[in-house]
């Protein structure tokens, strides 16, 4: 696996001096305190760092899902603030995709009609050949006609990741996708989305607290209290597992002084 | 869109079933009050009696103009309860308008046949026999005051069909005579109005109870004739004499205005009961539109995340809503014609509409009510989309969707300010006394309700922290469970708490009332009644008969009574009263009216004695003089001699029967009032002296009366039922959606370990307090409402309801709890928790 950091120059995603803060007055909580980063095109990134730390509010800022309190997010070099909600659907919907760690499908629609959800939203025509690939490569195709319910988890992560290849994003942003599956289950996910990166040079952001899900990463970005504390090519499982590590008894020192 | 709308739709079909349920309800209620107007409104009477005549001059209404406080004038019509008469020189007048052919004096005079098997016939002069026309089959037409021309379908309904040459006895005026029958007549048009007997002019004129007056002229023009020409005359004519000229449609008789008083009943009670059935609905749909939306936040944010702008989650919502509203027109319309069948058939079997008031229409009613749900449907499931638009796309990805908390702070304001007026209400409530407290009793029954409804989750909220303690008390740790998921879900269950305030709010007052109007009208007429029999005859009795029943030994008094109305003005309005006419000299001995200011002996000349209801909504005292309009039309000045309580046992006017001799239909008694000694009298000499009338006990009148009563009251309850059942049903929907949303967080609390009977006894515990305040804040509005009325119109303090109501609200609410949640809770509680938890939604 080659650990390349920006395996291309092209930038995928750029967030600049980007915060977020929930609440106002004293209860206010900064998820965010001030992060700046650029994603390159083809490259897959594992956003690790404890919980509470920031991690999925950078990842739901930097797809569009969420609004920053401030500061900017590009997604190629589209500006995201200005743009209107709708405007930002539209955006989200053809160049952006997602996984989520868990009811990431609607339970009336069957995998198959899931899968064609984005495009049936955005009016798009489908391409069978590449639909075709996409259930293929998920392993899927036995499974078009069944409802979410019947799925078992890794299968419902799979479908998701399905969804979000179909419309062929540039960018695929993941939320902890293997955090409820077992390790046989993940391991097939997780080649899934690295298999994406290399055959199709798209790009992945993934947030996981697993070293060994992070390990199938180019690059390994460690937050901490809102802020990029570590932001390294992947260095194999064991030395992320280190990592981490050190950088927890540093925050229990951290607060026990 | 559509088929992604279905496919959501058909997934969460509990929500989908109780939006249609709610929706067809609402449809087949607003399908059912749409036709009963729509046929009110197409009623048009066809000219009947007055057939062949162009013209009709009468006075059927009256018209009298008011001032506003403003200063404004208004003018309000209002039909004459004894039906207006015009003066009968008119006629002379009228025949020197060039262009006229026929001119005919019309005077309906109440007779009976007692040989005929429908006995109640109206007899006139001949000459008004050409404006329907009758034309004689057989014989001729009178000729002598002893003849009479009777009509064919009386004579059919003798024994032995009468014909020319025989004598048949006609009680009328109060006394039985003999005619010789000239001949038989055969009317030209059909029409359900009673048959008809034709004396002379001459003796018509004579038996006329208003002498000079007329009931109405009948005018046939020429063919020639200009008729707008001969028309403006005829009104300057008219004018000057004080009657009305009606034309075309309006040539209806007085005696048609039962058929035109059920068509105004119908479109008065369609209009205000339609318009708060379409609050209701509003309120209903959107709460369930709101309630469907809000349990599927999650999918919706989904939506959001994968995909769909804002305006495509608005058209999905749209989408769903107007398939639901489609079926639910399909399902209700049909429903409602059905139930506007029975709801008709009960009307004319209750006397509210005469027999062959026809249902018409319809189509017009089916496209309107279709139009207005779907506006409804759609501006609710808008409010619900304008929420979702706020629903943030991250929201899917947590590990519940939790809905944040919406107080905003302008429904706190509005829902105080509201309560704020509600309070200032009942304090003029409290101080006013008749009609205005009334008023201001019906206000503010809706401003609570509103205020209720609009402080319902900031009620919900303190309910719960309020009753947390309680709870606890009483079930432990699942009553600590269940104030904290009654805080959790103050939100949710604002529909159910509004829907039951309003149902038991309005039952608890509205319908009670009734019971209390009944039961104080009974209980004055029996106290108020010192005559133990009553003389009673449906043709009326003459004066003769109480000079008759005094005469009898053993009897102490005896009084006329005539039944009339009088139109009075109240608060500018003028209104239709209920009145009595008495003889004065012994109406103390026969009637207890429980005077409290003057005495019912001064009753001579121009007075009048006033319920003391009606005196103080009118603005009067004693020794005041009330101007008033006779049952006929006829103004009257009249001094205030006594004021007395039980109006509503005897009307709310009491007047010297003088007064009004000469203005009502018959100018005959309706009852004579008898007392006797205690050892009774030979009473029963009476009835055979005066034929078509009975004798009963004045006992027995009360059960007459309460009869009555009920089926005046039925109308009220039905509207009252309709509108509880409705809301009822809207609470009974929330709460199962609510009931079946909860599997996910019952399967959670039983794996942390809480048995299946501490969920139970959770849920009851929820029940108790949700319902329990509901009831308490619905109680409370009732209870001040039907206080407040009870009063003003009783004036006993405290009101009457009857256990059965106490039964049926509180047995009610339980059985509400009952089927919609303690029953689906129960059918989850079945299945094994770990079906209901974990990724599989
Ligand atoms: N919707 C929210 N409202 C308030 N605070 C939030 C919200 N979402 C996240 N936070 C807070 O922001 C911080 C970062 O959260 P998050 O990005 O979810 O962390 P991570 O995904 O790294 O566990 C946490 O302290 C969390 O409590
Ligand atoms: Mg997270």
């Amino acid at each position: 696996m080659p650990a390349i950091v920006g395996g291309s120059a092209e930038t995928a995603v750029r967030v600049g001096q980007l915060t977020r803060v929930y609440g106002t007055g004293p209860q206010a909580v900064t998820a965010l305190a001030g992060i700046d980063v650029e994603f390159h095109c083809g490259t897959f990134t594992a956003v690790m760092g404890p919980s509470g730390s920031g991690k999925s509010t950078l990842l739901q800022t930097a797809a569009g899902l969420d609004r920053p309190t401030s500061g900017q997010v590009w997604i190629g070099d589209q500006e995201l603030s200005r743009l209107s909600e709708t405007k930002l659907t539209k955006l989200r919907r053809s160049r952006i995709g997602f996984v989520f760690q868990a009811f990431n499908l609607i339970g009336a629609l069957t995998v198959e009609e899931n899968i064609h959800l984005p495009l049936r939203l955005s009016g798009a025509r489908p391409d069978p050949d590449w639909l075709g690939q996409v259930i293929d490569r998920v392993g899927l195709t036995d499974r078009l006609h069944h409802r979410p319910a019947e799925l078992s988890g890794g299968q419902q992560q799979r479908v998701a990741i399905a969804r979000a290849l179909a419309m062929r994003p540039e960018v695929i942003f993941c939320d902890e996708p293997t955090g409820a599956l077992d390790t046989q289950t993940a391991a097939e996910v997780l080649a899934l989305l690295r298999s994406v990166v290399d055959q199709t040079r798209q790009t992945v952001i993934m947030v996981t607290h697993d070293p060994v899900a992070a390990s199938y990463a180019d690059r390994v970005m460690v937050l901490a209290d809102g802020r990029i504390v570590q932001d390294m090519p992947q260095p194999g499982a064991e030395r992320i597992a280190e990592h981490l590590a050190l950088l927890g008894r540093r925050q229990l020192v951290a607060q026990g002084s | 869109m559509l088929g992604l709308a279905l496919r959501m739709l058909r997934h969460r079909i509990g929500s989908a079933i109780a939006t249609l349920v709610a929706l067809a309800c609402g449809v087949m209620i607003l399908m059912s009050v749409g036709l009963l107007v729509e046929s009110g409104l197409r009623y048009k009477p066809a000219p009947q009696r007055y057939a062949a005549a162009d013209i009709v001059v009468a006075n059927h209404a009256i018209t009298i103009t008011g001032k506003e406080f403003d200063g404004t004038t208004t003018t309000t019509t209002v039909p004459l309860p004894e039906g207006g008469t015009v003066p009968a020189d008119l006629a002379a007048q009228l025949r020197q308008v060039p262009g006229i052919t026929i001119v005919a004096v019309d005077r309906s005079i109440r007779a009976v046949v007692p040989i005929a098997a429908t006995p109640h016939t109206l007899a006139h002069g001949w000459s008004s026999a050409a404006l329907t026309p009758y034309r004689i089959v057989d014989g001729r037409q009178p000729n002598a005051d002893g003849e009479v021309a009777v009509d064919r379908r009386l004579a059919e309904a003798t024994e032995d069909e009468v014909r020319p040459g025989y004598r048949i006895p006609v009680l009328v005026g109060g006394a039985y005579r003999t005619y010789t029958v000239s001949g038989v007549v055969e009317r030209a048009v059909d029409g359900d109005w009673p048959a008809a007997l034709f004396f002379t002019d001459h003796h018509a004129a004579a038996l006329n109870p208003r002498p000079g007056r007329a009931d109405a002229i009948g005018i046939v023009l020429a063919s020639d004739a200009d008729t707008s020409a001969v028309l403006a005359e005829v009104r300057r004519l008219s004018a000057e004499a004080g009657a009305k000229v009606y034309t075309g449609a309006d040539r209806a008789t007085s005696a048609q205005s039962e058929a035109l008083a059920a068509r105004d009943l119908l479109i008065q009670v369609g209009a205000a009961f339609g318009g708060y059935v379409v609050a209701l609905v509003v309120f209903v749909v959107a709460g369930t539109v709101g309630l469907a939306v809000r349990h599927r936040r999650r999918d919706l944010a989904l939506l959001r995340a994968v995909a769909a702008t804002p305006g495509q989650v608005r058209w999905l919502l749209l989408a769903e809503v107007v398939q639901v509203s489609l079926v639910a027109v399909v399902v209700g319309i049909p429903a409602g014609l059905f139930v506007t069948g029975w709801v008709h058939r009960q009307l004319i079997a209750r006397g509210f509409v005469p027999d062959g008031f026809p249902l018409s229409g319809g189509v017009l009613s089916a496209v309107a009510v279709t139009a207005v749900t779907l506006l409804v449907a759609v501006t609710a499931a808008l409010i619900a989309a304008a929420r979702t638009v706020r629903i943030r796309p991250t929201e899917a990805l947590g590990e519940v969707a939790v809905e944040p908390p919406r107080s905003s702070r302008t429904r706190l304001v509005i829902g105080l300010v509201t309560l704020g007026a509600g309070v200032s209400l009942t304090m003029v409530t409290t101080a006013a006394r008749g009609p205005a407290a009334l008023g201001a009793a019906l206000g503010m029954l809706y401003v609570f309700v509103l205020a209720a409804a609009l402080l319902a989750p900031w009620i919900n909220r303190y309910a719960a922290r309020a009753l947390g303690p309680v709870l606890r008390a009483v079930w432990g740790d699942s009553g600590y469970l269940a104030a904290a998921n009654l805080r959790a879900n103050a939100q949710g269950m604002v529909t159910v708490l509004t829907a039951l305030v309003l149902s038991v709010g309005f039952g608890g007052s509205v319908w009670f009332l009734q019971d209390n109007l009944q039961r104080q009208t009974v209980e004055q007429t029996r106290d108020g009644l010192l005559a133990q029999h009553a003389l009673l005859s449906p043709a009326g009795l003459p004066e003769s008969a109480v000079a008759d029943a005094r005469a009898v030994p053993g009897v102490v008094a005896a009084t006329g009574i005539r039944r009339t109305s009088v139109i009075t003005r109240v608060m500018g309005e003028p209104q239709d009263v209920g009145a009595q006419a008495v003889d004065p000299d012994s109406a103390d001995r026969t009637l207890d009216l429980k005077v409290t200011e003057g005495r019912l002996a001064d009753l001579r000349g121009a007075t009048v004695a006033l319920s003391t209801l009606q005196a103080s909504s009118q603005g009067v005292k004693l020794g005041d003089q009330v101007a008033m309009w006779l049952g006929d039309g006829t103004p009257v000045t009249l001094r205030v001699v006594a004021l007395y309580e039980r109006g509503l046992g005897f009307g709310d006017v009491t007047l010297n029967r003088e007064t009004v001799d000469g203005h009502t239909a018959t100018n005959l008694d309706d009852q004579v009032l008898i007392r006797t000694e205690d050892g009774g009298a030979a009473l029963t000499d009476l009835v055979d002296r005066h034929p078509g009338s009975a004798l009963i006990d004045t006992a027995a009148m009360n059960g007459e009366l309460a009869k009555d009563l009920a089926l005046s009251a039925w109308l009220n309850k039905l509207l009252i039922g309709v509108m509880v059942g409705y809301a009822a049903l809207a609470a009974a929907n929330t709460m199962v959606m609510a009931a079946l949303a909860r599997g996910r967080e019952l399967a959670l609390l039983r794996l942390v370990g809480v048995t299946r009977r501490q969920v139970k006894r959770m849920v009851h515990a929820e029940q108790v307090g949700l319902l329990g305040t509901s009831l308490l804040v619905g109680g409370a509005i009732a209870a001040i409402t039907l206080v407040s009325v009870v009063r003003t119109l009783t004036g006993q303090p405290v009101p009457y309801v009857p256990t059965a109501g106490w039964i049926s609200i509180i047995g009610g609410t339980a059985l509400l709890a009952l089927a919609t949640t303690v029953l689906p809770i129960g059918a989850l509680l079945r299945t094994p928790p770990v079906d209901g938890i974990g990724v599989k939604e």
